[in-house]
């Protein structure tokens, strides 16, 4: 009688016994999937000497702020700068350029275009590490190292934003066009007037990724940066480990988990908003090849 | 890949002879950028590996010596040993936990959205987040990973100050970190597959196992394989978690051919030697992706 209902109720949800012990033991991986994090922030709150301690305290029983004002000892709003002028400048002009770009390859025709097309594509083989060693050597010989430039300009050619924009502007009706060019609008104006403001949901999904992208990255801007106040945030916070710094063994572990919360709060906050544009763009990105 | 890519190229017929000068200009903003700064240096790397090349210095070319030398340096032995062991570790866990992840995720429980915002988070933060939190989750004395480890009766181990574990404990963390990925992949593969093929199945008495393995799985292959190259080639890049956690040490016991490049351009100042290293790791990036391209083709 129970388990006929049970079976019923299940069914109804297309759901089967087994699930009854599947989602309680996933959900369960789900949060221990997490807790890093939460140690992480548990950390940064406590005390140096509740740190290093066989006691093992999820919540803290006493909390300080002091962590995070140890943080910034170090040139970190600095860092924070550098990392928001190289995140968004890098980040708009890739997203701008690939739309304009994924606009022409899809929309227009001209000699040339696919295999330019194909040219972007075949460069996704070539690991960026590769290029980063000659790289380096240019933007030394002409005196760009430790600049705005060196962070920025190797970034926006990310062909991931063109094919984005290309797959898009491939469904794109034509009659919106057409009607725009009997006005007489030149293709500039079509795209700017026309195709751009109706490309929102591509552009926020190539923003967001890309913005996490840069964000994030670290190889490039640590060879590129010589001054310590040309550092980025992930680099500059490195430091805090105690294999490449001095800081930890002094500092202890909390103030370097306070380090790594500020650090992650900006893409963690983008991504719990923008969850649905991070998965669509990243599936769209990689499955339709 | 092509068809794909290149559907909607018919869409053009009536206006054929036109040529549309103005989409020249329109790619331009991106192509020179993206030629500048990621084509020509490539090609300007080809060039630096044959030459002795320290920063200050100019270059001397020294034809194919960086290259002998490569491969005789014990150094970059141990380095891609490392990554394969490396990619031995990490690439069949990010498979295997991101396709059982998104399955998990797939079957619409309640709460499985947060599952899914769960499992993904990781992978958005930056490598210094990552590092930083497992060296300490995995710190010998201290740390929770053998806090809890110590229950089951383990003693403590050294995840990160021994040569015999430290490769283990930089792939834990990034297996934590690349899943994410591997997981998105999964999860949109299987919103693909239509629902009634998955229920005439449950409907002909196949159980669990039989429409994983009859049903789901052979529409997966696809992207397991693309899963699987994604990653091979991502953890043949591995650099920044080894870099912050352990710096390729001890002794070399984590290092990783992208760590060994970066120690022999910034801290010995052999520029050419670096760009030699890094065009032997490309061809065995270009390698992989052609191979798996050409195991595509042959089953398609």
């Amino acid at each position: 009688m129970m388990t006929a209902w049970l079976d019923q109720k299940l069914e109804a949800r297309g759901l089967e016994r087994a699930d009854l012990f599947i989602w309680p033991l996933g959900m369960a991986i789900a949060v221990l999937w997490a807790l890093p994090f939460v140690w992480m922030v548990s950390t940064s709150f406590k005390f140096p000497g509740d740190v290093m301690t066989k006691d093992i305290e999820w919540l803290p029983h006493r909390v300080t702020l002091n962590n995070y004002i140890k943080v910034f000892d170090y040139p970190v709003i600095r860092w924070g700068f550098n990392s928001v002028v190289q995140a968004t400048v890098s980040t708009f002009l890739c997203v701008l350029f690939g739309a304009m770009a994924g606009y022409a390859l899809a929309r227009m025709r001209f000699p040339g275009r696919d295999t330019l097309f194909y040219v972007f594509l075949a460069s996704l083989m070539i690991p960026t590490e590769v290029s980063v060693i000659p790289l380096l050597l240019g933007f030394v010989k002409i005196g760009w190292a430790s600049s705005y430039q060196a962070l920025i300009l190797p970034s926006i050619g990310n062909v991931f934003s063109v094919y984005i924009f290309r797959q898009f502007f491939l469904s794109f009706p034509k009659e919106l066009e057409e009607a725009a060019k009997m006005d007489g609008a030149g293709p500039f104006n079509l795209f700017f007037r026309i195709a751009l403001p109706l490309a929102r949901a591509p552009a926020i999904a190539a923003s967001v990724i890309i913005f996490t992208l840069n964000w994030n990255n670290f190889l490039w801007p640590l060879l590129v940066t010589f001054d310590e106040s040309m550092k980025t945030l992930p680099v500059g916070i490195a430091a805090f480990t105690p294999v490449v710094g001095t800081q930890t063994q002094i500092e202890g572990y909390s103030v370097a988990m306070a380090a790594v919360t500020i650090l992650s709060i900006p893409s963690l906050l983008l991504f719990c908003f923008l969850q649905r544009y991070f998965i669509q763009g990243l599936s769209q990105g990689s499955v339709k090849q | 890949m092509t068809t794909a890519i290149l559907q909607g190229q018919a869409d053009f017929g009536a206006e054929r002879h036109q040529t549309d000068r103005a989409g020249y200009l329109l790619v331009a903003f991106f192509a020179l950028p993206f030629f500048l700064f990621n084509i020509l240096p490539v090609l300007f790397g080809v060039y630096v590996s044959f030459t002795r090349w320290s920063i200050v210095g100019t270059p001397k070319w020294v034809g194919l010596d960086n290259f002998h030398k490569a491969f005789t340096d014990q150094w970059v032995a141990v380095a891609f040993k490392n990554v394969f062991l490396y990619g031995l570790v990490i690439v069949p866990c990010v498979t295997g936990l991101g396709l059982l992840f998104a399955l998990f995720v797939n079957k619409r429980y309640p709460l499985s959205g947060l599952a899914r915002t769960l499992f993904f988070a990781p992978t958005v933060v930056s490598a210094t987040v990552i590092g930083l939190v497992w060296v300490w989750m995995l710190d010998t004395q201290y740390g929770l990973v053998n806090y809890y480890l110590s229950f089951l009766g383990f003693d403590d181990i050294p995840w990160l100050t021994s040569t015999r574990w430290s490769l283990i404990g930089i792939s834990i963390a990034s297996v934590w970190w690349d899943l994410g990925l591997a997981f998105v992949l999964f999860l949109a593969a299987l919103q693909d597959i239509p629902g009634e093929i998955i229920d005439a199945a449950r409907v002909d008495g196949a159980n669990r196992w039989q429409r994983f393995k009859h049903v789901i799985l052979p529409h997966l292959r696809p992207v397991i394989s693309m899963v699987v190259t994604l990653q091979l080639i991502s953890t043949l890049r591995i650099f920044s978690q080894v870099y912050v956690m352990t710096n390729g040490g001890p002794a070399s016991s984590s290092s990783s051919p992208i760590h060994y490049i970066y120690n022999l351009a910034i801290v010995r100042n052999l520029f050419g030697y670096a760009a030699a290293v890094s065009l032997l790791l490309f061809v065995l990036i270009l390698a992989i992706t052609v191979v798996q391209r050409f195991l595509l083709r042959e089953r398609a």
